[in-house]
């Protein structure tokens, strides 16, 4: 038990944070990651797979896992889960016809057991195109205000200009720090 | 020589015992240290009969809260509830604070307790308050920015099907929809930097002249569709038997069948669900592509057409049999341009 509580505290100064971002392709999960880490967002292409990336950010240590949205690819989305501490759910805010399909991969992602714990971060990426839904909206089409199991908060962004990540990503470090890192 | 020896024994006697003493103060000392050292480390709080006393008293607690909670007073059910959610909440937090010294067996048993009373509150929420179906509203399809602002125009379409309501939406969106045999076309001051969608087409000849800011193609059959160069990306889905001629940056094609891309496209291009799709250079040349292409952002020098990936062929060296190159002697170099006189 003594080794148990001094491995706890070690990996707690560590301050690392596993943040899993998931949506259906499309959405702009790459070039969200991209966006935040100051590369270039020009030359992307589909995920063919996943994408890490570490970086840190306020003094967290974070390891993002970008896992490519395609239908053939969600199957895989779940060996992911394990010890994710935020959810980022990154939706296309302009592709009105697939939103239904978004909420319904949404709302069986929340019942996952692996990812009890984690708090969900929603993007409603893509603002800068006139024909956004606004993130209100967004909130309304994914029944957001019904997520009772995790603490959620949706943010309206482009990853194109980069507007609002830096405001999502730091809302979601402040609420992961608050239920780890003050827990002793 | 008596005095010199009963000089030393004394003094000798003191000096000895104070130094032992001392040192057995320092060793009591020390373990004492030790001693608090680890207790500080086994936290009373860090044992399992206080977890099991404390997580049984907090899950009563919330029982009572639920079972208190009837469908009589609206706005106080709505409070119990919330306040039940809480502390479920905050119940999960102990859990997985506790979890260093739990064994499987109890951390699988209280999570499976709290796995219940989430059901028993959903059941509780569901019966005291139903669940509001989401729809879009004919009302606000087109200044769908601000749709929560008539809740009230919910209850008549409470009883449609969602999956409909989201379809209907698309009403307002730049494009052609529904159409059969016809030659159509827009040009640019319609489709500039905008989100157009093609969908439900048969036997149709498209024409689009401008750089769309995305390009949705869907439900669409014996199609010729021409479109200049997008900015981001476009979306072929459920195409059959159709020609597309398109530049982008991306390329996400779905459920496609026997259908022929001449592409021009920045990145990648990708197929999923996809049999008998050939892929060519794009060739189309119409006024003012060069300044789309200006518009569009996008490269006209860099083009990947040929290099596709197939989401259901993730076999290395051996090629998808889900897709193919046009070769040159049968890919079309003029395309019928209905391009009005500029």
């Amino acid at each position: 038990m003594g080794l148990l509580t001094i491995l706890k505290k070690l990996k707690h100064k560590e301050r690392e944070m596993r943040l899993l971002m998931l949506g259906l392709d499309n959405a702009g999960k790459t070039t969200i990651l991209k966006k935040f880490n100051g590369e270039d967002v020009s030359t992307i292409s589909p995920t063919l797979g996943f994408n890490i990336k570490t970086l840190e950010h306020r003094g967290f240590k974070l390891n993002i896992w970008d896992v490519g949205g395609q239908k053939s690819l969600r199957s895989y989305w779940r060996n992911y889960f394990e010890s994710t501490d935020g959810l980022v759910w990154v939706v296309d805010s302009a592709d009105r016809l697939r939103l239904e399909d978004c909420r319904k991969e949404l709302s069986a992602l929340l019942l996952e057991e692996r990812l009890a714990g984690a708090t969900l971060l929603v993007f409603a990426n893509k603002q800068d195109l006139p024909g956004a839904l606004s993130k209100d909206a967004i909130r309304e089409v994914l029944a957001l205000d019904e997520i009772k199991t995790h603490h959620w908060c949706i943010v309206g962004c482009s990853a194109m200009t980069g507007e609002n990540l830096l405001t999502g990503v730091d809302w979601l470090l402040d609420d992961i720090a608050a239920r780890i890192y003050t827990a002793d | 020589m008596d005095g010199v020896p009963t000089k030393v024994c004394p003094s000798d006697a003191v000096k000895i015992p104070e130094r032992v003493l001392r040192r057995d103060q320092e060793r009591l000392e020390e373990l004492e240290r030790r001693k608090n050292a680890k207790e500080s480390q086994t936290v009373s709080e860090e044992k399992i009969g206080y977890f099991r006393a404390a997580f049984s008293a907090e899950k009563a607690n919330i029982e009572d809260l639920l079972s208190s909670c009837t469908q009589t007073d609206h706005q106080k059910a709505i409070k119990v509830l919330e306040e039940a959610t809480n502390k479920i909440q905050h119940l999960q937090k102990f859990l997985n604070d506790s979890t260093v010294f739990l064994t499987q067996y109890e951390l699988r048993q209280a999570q499976e307790s709290l796995q219940k009373l989430q059901g028993s509150i959903a059941e509780k929420r569901a019966e005291v308050m139903p669940k509001k179906k989401f729809a879009f509203r004919s009302r606000t399809a087109g200044t769908s920015l601000q749709p929560a602002v008539t809740p009230s125009s919910t209850e008549g379409q409470l009883q449609t099907d969602p999956g409909n309501s989201v379809v209907d939406s698309v009403v307002e969106q730049c494009g052609f929809s529904n159409v059969q045999n016809e030659i159509l076309i827009k040009h640019s001051e319609e489709i500039q930097q905008r989100d157009v969608l093609l969908s439900h087409l048969t036997n149709c000849k498209v024409r689009l002249y401008g750089s769309p800011s995305t390009l949705h193609i869907k439900n669409v059959r014996g199609c010729q569709i021409l479109c200049g160069p997008v900015s981001s990306s476009v979306f072929v889905d459920e195409c059959k038997d159709s020609t597309l001629v398109l530049a982008c940056q991306q390329l996400r094609t779905h459920n496609t069948t026997s259908t022929q891309i001449y592409l021009h496209v920045t990145s990648r291009a990708i197929i999923e669900d996809c049999h008998g799709v050939s892929f060519a250079p794009f060739n189309w040349t119409y006024h003012k592509l060069d300044d789309d292409f200006r518009v569009s952002g996008l490269d006209p020098k860099r083009n990947n057409w040929s290099q596709v990936d197939d989401f259901n062929w993730l076999a290395a060296g051996t090629p998808s049999p889900n897709w193919a190159v046009i070769p040159e002697s049968e890919r079309t170099s003029s395309w019928d341009t209905a391009e009005p006189k500029a």
